[in-house]
């Protein structure tokens, strides 16, 4: 008993402060990451106080697995082709450049750290790579959409922003799902053929689209149902994709990306689901935080320097890939060498990511893995709206650019 | 509907194509749980609607679907499923305690103390009485109290009934949640179910030890087990109040994710609970009561966040609960469960109209308060889960029977209290 009131207090005393750390952060800098919660996740978790011992936390997985496809399927919702069709070919062409570049510096800077460096045979160190370059793309729809919001400049990159943060999302996702389909883990039943890494990789899309194309027609019509109830079928929806995709060792977070991006393509409750998605957003971010708090350990101690090294090839990455985007690709008139600076912030997805990762990949360094994504998600919330702010003010001002459709951002709905 | 059904035997249809392909996964819950328990959100979602559209409440759609994917009927969802979501019911018992709590207002205790604790007292006491005369009547024809002698004959009739005597706070509130009434009745019979809850587990424990000294079990002296009983219903408000406290404390200088923390502060009020032995329930009872009534802060952020949950909370809950439920109990001793279920509910009516008649409560009180106690879910099983791990030589076989007791009055007690509160005129969603 005496233990679990110290595991109590530990916990409480510990978010408190925490909280007074993090609202100050929050005064000066604006900051709105989630640090508090990863830490009071560490302190109930299994590594401090025990409160939540290793099968509770496993025993969370439904919430877990709802909050990985969650944030799938919003970033899904983002491409809605009616409005993607309207996209400016160059704002395409610079989005990608500069996604596919991030996406090349970091994967070839973390192939030699974890071949070189830490020792990981070839096929280990290209899961690892891959998956922490992922994480390196990422940068965040929702926090350069709100930087964007903010600001009272308005120069014609600011729409090529947006569309940039969506496609280093899908760029990194769909990494991620290729590589846990490429380079596949477990056995399948004794009398079947083991799919070869191209089916592996079809079947993953073949269940995305096929959990997208019954939830269109299990959803129905828009208005059909009450938050309350669109909340619940979502939720169902999200768990029996990312159940599918567990079951498969899959990323559900593809799976998700594939079942949203349908939904928002096919039937006219799509404005409903992006709406309730965009709504429930930070809750389903923070819960995540929460898990991947309980559910980490720092890993092997010889590997602990991966860490640090990984925030500052995600930073050199990120400017070369902004560099080479929007200097060497983009026209004179959207030329922007310092691209990358608007999009540092990574979101809630690279969490999912690293926490997906380990869960698939259980014995591949993933306390690694998830504790790099962690510090790199964590100090880049504190500078990213700032850098942006910052780097958008700089920006000499021109006519803004007319939003594609509806709403503000370049793509989607939200 | 027919479309929705489509699409879930599509799904499960897909399921069967993809077992062939199955690898293993460690470190979380087994993925074919996963799967199964969003199957049986969207099968209860489904059937929640279907219900609704026949004038039943929603929550008897969720149980029917728990039902009919649940080992005892299509095994869709097996045992062990059931065994890895235990989480996330303990998790959805909290947030409804905590709700359940919020809603309680003193101001309306006040108004309604009398009528609440007449009610209490007189249908509990009555109910007891009925169903201890019916055990002992027809003890011949019940299998496990016809080897009984006399006194262990009376205690364990006396524990069959007090366990029979639990409502059910989680219908009362996901009924009051779907309907949005909250008139007179709906005060009424909340406070009244709330207030029973505490009142029950005194006497459950009271007779179950009495029950486990008279057949030989192992037990301690009576000021022993008041003792214990005391400590258990004490270090459960207390629990209560620290939770409550840090609530309050979060909302009066936080305020913000309250979701988030609603969730991680009942996740870890179920870890202690279970560390430190105090019922989860009746703390965040206690907590959500002092947050609404007693903190100097404003709760209604808090209340707003978890009605905003309400309904995919109850959804899990009440799906799991019906997946759980047994009803091959039910085919083999329906003639006893149904004689039990009929006498617990004759006596309800007729205590809880004349409870409402003696402390003058308004006329649709009086006329319908019982049709909110009949229903009993979470509580009850509990308990019956205790007698049958707990009690020696009977208690497997009781809880048989309970079960099938509270598999009835689950199915039926929503629907009467919708018709309750439907001609109470309380009814202000339909």
């Amino acid at each position: 008993m005496q233990t679990t009131l110290a595991a109590i207090a530990v916990v409480t005393v510990g978010y408190i402060l925490a909280y007074l750390l993090f609202d100050r952060l929050r005064d000066r800098y604006g900051y709105v990451g989630g640090a508090e919660y990863v830490l009071i996740g560490v302190l109930l978790g299994p590594k401090v106080t025990g409160l939540l011992d290793a099968r509770q936390v496993q025993d969370l997985t439904p919430i877990v697995s709802l909050a990985l496809g969650w944030l799938g399927m919003l970033l899904g919702t983002y491409f809605r082709l009616p409005t993607m069709a309207l996209i400016h070919g160059e704002h395409m062409r610079v989005a990608f450049s500069e996604a596919v570049a991030t996406f090349g510096v970091a994967l070839a800077a973390l192939l030699g750290v974890f071949r070189y460096l830490a020792g990981s045979s070839w096929p280990e160190a290209a899961v690892q790579a891959v998956t922490l370059a992922a994480v390196a793309t990422l940068s965040s729809p929702a926090a350069v959409d709100a930087v964007v919001d903010r600001t009272r400049n308005r120069p014609r990159i600011l729409p090529v922003l947006q569309l940039t943060a969506r496609i280093d999302a899908l760029v990194a996702v769909v990494a991620f799902g290729l590589v846990l389909a490429i380079i596949h883990q477990g056995e399948v039943a004794p009398d079947v053929r083991p799919p070869t890494a191209t089916e592996w990789a079809v079947i993953n899309l073949a269940v995305g689209v096929a959990s997208g194309v019954l939830f269109h027609l299990f959803l129905g019509p828009r208005g059909h149902l009450d938050e309350g109830r669109l909340f619940t079928a979502l939720a169902g929806a999200i768990v029996v994709a990312s159940g599918a995709s567990y079951y498969l060792n899959l990323s559900p977070i593809y799976t998700n990306l594939v079942l949203g991006f349908i939904l928002a393509n096919s039937g006219s409750a799509h404005r409903d689901v992006t709406r309730l998605l965009l709504s429930t957003e930070r809750p389903v971010y923070l819960a995540l935080l929460l898990f991947a708090g309980a559910a980490w350990s720092p890993g092997a101690a010889d590997l602990l320097f991966i860490a640090p090294l990984f925030v500052i090839i995600r930073l050199a990455s990120r400017f070369l890939g902004g560099r080479i985007a929007g200097e060497y690709v983009a026209s004179p008139e959207l030329r922007t060498p310092g691209l990358g600076r608007g999009l540092l912030a990574q979101g809630g997805i690279g969490v999912a990511i690293a926490v997906n990762y380990s869960q698939v990949h259980s014995h591949l360094a993933p306390a690694t893995v998830l504790t790099a994504t962690l510090l790199s998600v964590l100090l880049f919330e504190i500078v990213a709206g700032r850098e942006a702010a910052a780097w958008i003010s700089s920006l000499k001002e021109r006519p803004a650019a007319e939003p594609y459709v509806e709403g503000r951002s370049p793509v989607g709905s939200a | 509907m027919i479309r929705r059904l489509i699409v879930l035997g599509l799904l499960v249809g897909g399921a069967l194509l993809l077992e062939p392909l199955r690898v293993p996964t460690e470190g979380v819950i087994a993925p074919r749980s996963l799967f199964l328990f969003g199957i049986l959100l969207l099968t209860a979602d489904t059937f929640g609607e279907f219900a609704h559209d026949l004038g039943v409440p929603r929550l008897v759609g969720y149980l029917v679907a728990g039902l009919a994917l649940g080992p005892s009927a299509s095994g869709i969802v097996p045992a062990g499923v059931l065994d890895d979501l235990g989480m996330m019911k303990r998790l959805a018992v909290g947030l409804i305690g905590l709700l359940a709590g919020a809603e309680l207002r003193i101001s309306d205790l006040r108004q309604r103390y009398r009528q609440v604790l007449f009610i209490v007292v007189i249908q509990m006491a009555l109910v007891m009485l009925v169903l201890t005369a019916v055990a002992l009547i027809g003890h011949p024809w019940i299998p496990f109290l016809a080897p009984l002698d006399t006194m262990p004959l009376l205690f364990v009739a006396l524990l069959l009934a007090a366990t029979l005597t639990v409502n059910s706070p989680m219908v009362t509130l996901a009924l009051l949640t779907e309907t949005r009434a909250a008139g007179p009745l709906a005060k009424t019979t909340l406070g009244v179910v709330l207030v029973a809850d505490v009142a029950v587990i005194l006497v459950f424990t009271a007779a179950f030890s009495l029950a486990q000294a008279s057949l030989g079990g192992e037990t301690g002296s009576a000021p022993e087990i008041l003792l214990h009983l005391l400590l258990e219903v004490l270090g459960s408000i207390t629990a209560g109040a620290i939770v409550g406290g840090v609530l309050a404390l979060y909302l009066r200088f936080v305020k913000r994710e309250l979701v988030v923390f609603a969730v991680v502060l009942v996740f870890a009020a179920a870890a202690a609970a279970e560390a430190l032995g105090f019922e989860l329930l009746l703390s965040l009872l206690v907590a959500g009561f002092l947050v609404e009534n007693v903190a100097p802060v404003r709760a209604e952020p808090l209340v707003a966040t978890l009605h905003q949950m309400a309904v995919p909370v109850f959804v899990v809950f009440f799906a799991i609960a019906g997946a759980e439920l047994h009803v091959r109990e039910f085919g083999a001793l329906w003639p006893l469960v149904l004689t039990f279920a009929l006498a617990r509910m004759g006596a309800i009516a007729v205590g809880a109209t004349t409870a409402g008649r003696l402390a003058g409560a308004e006329p649709q009180v009086t006329k319908y308060a019982w049709t909110g106690l009949v229903s009993q879910a979470g509580v009850a099983l509990g308990l019956a889960t205790i007698v049958a791990t707990r009690l020696p030589v009977v208690g497997a076989a009781m809880q048989t029977m309970i079960v099938g007791v509270i598999a009835f009055n689950e199915s039926v007690g929503p629907v009467l209290f919708r018709r309750g509160l439907d001609r109470a005129g309380e009814i202000v969603v339909r």
